[in-house]
């Protein structure tokens, strides 16, 4: 069932009391969760889901997946980790995915953001361009 | 009247002696007899008198009707012949009238053919003009699109071939060389 206005609104206000210094609290989370199972607000299950896409698009925001072809060193990724910790201005856990179809180079994701830097994608480039 | 009639010839017979008696012999010779002579014209004027008033005046009256009515006709017939004169002449003019009106239609009808015809010719010039410049703008465009295929089936070809040569021939030292690269690239974002 789709959610309707109000329990967008109720789920963006639980979301906000869920995040502490811009990051998702756990404490806050549990909280939050409880309170739900105790009030039983309106249509609880579309409630449940608008909160756990907020949650997780705001989680996402945290981790920067870094794929790459060959190898990469515990330095690399935690170079990334500062970088988009910086960037974000949050903390920013990176983890490693190997991708062979990069051929070399890599690719970071953040949340809906995208970098890359890859071998693949400059060929793509190339032929986009001819 | 008759009476005195007689009475006038005896009184003449009478008085004419010897004379007479060579008339009176004549006619007795060729049977004349005065008095019969007197009765046969009164007869002959009563008759004639009928004859007049009955016969003759209603006959003369039937030939004057007819003769008028014969007089009539004639008139009418010169009358019809000049008004048939009048209507040939009529005729004859509204006939020149009416070709000269017909030759005037026909030049008109030439004169909006030969218009019509040109100016189908040239739509047709036009259309054709037109049609070539279509065809030539489908050719260019055909020809763009070939070559379009052509370079873009070429780049993929270029791509897959440079990814498969790649993928084989980067060593692990190349593309940890190429990943700090690209580390130092996007973190300096």
């Amino acid at each position: 069932m789709a959610a309707d206005k109000k329990t967008k609104l109720l789920a963006k206000q639980l979301f906000k009391l869920s995040v502490v210094d811009g990051t998702v609290s756990p404490e806050q989370v549990t909280g939050v969760l409880g309170w739900i199972e105790k009030h039983s607000p309106r249509h609880p299950t579309a409630l449940l889901k608008t909160y756990y896409r907020y949650i997780a698009t705001e989680l996402a925001k945290s981790v920067a997946s870094v794929e790459h072809a060959g190898p990469i060193g515990d330095a690399t990724l935690k170079q990334i980790e500062a970088a988009m910790t910086k960037k974000y201005q949050r903390p920013v856990t990176a983890t490693a995915k190997a991708n062979p179809k990069l051929l070399a180079g890599l690719r970071i994701r953040v949340g809906s953001d995208l970098f890359e830097s890859s071998v693949s994608h400059q060929l793509a480039t190339l032929s986009a361009a001819v | 009247m008759l009476s005195s009639i007689l009475l006038v010839a005896n009184t003449a017979t009478e008085h004419g002696g010897e004379a007479a008696s060579g008339i009176t012999k004549i006619m007795d010779d060729f049977g004349i007899n005065v008095p019969n002579i007197a009765a046969q014209a009164l007869s002959f004027a009563i008759v004639m008198f009928v004859l007049w008033r009955f016969a003759f005046k209603p006959v003369l009256a039937t030939l004057d009707v007819r003769n008028q009515k014969i007089s009539d006709g004639l008139k009418h017939a010169e009358e019809t012949q000049v008004r048939l004169a009048a209507a040939a002449q009529e005729s004859a003019q509204i006939v020149r009238n009416a070709s000269v009106e017909a030759q005037k239609i026909v030049d008109e009808a030439r004169k909006v053919a030969k218009e019509f015809a040109d100016k189908q010719q040239a739509e047709a010039v036009s259309r054709a003009a037109e049609t070539l410049a279509k065809a030539q703008q489908s050719i260019e465009l055909e020809h763009r699109k070939m070559l379009d295929q052509a370079r873009g089936e070429i780049a993929r070809l270029v791509v897959t071939t440079t990814e498969r040569v790649l993928a084989k021939k980067l060593s692990d030292a190349d593309r940890a060389s190429y990943n700090e690269a690209a580390t130092k690239e996007l973190t300096a974002l």
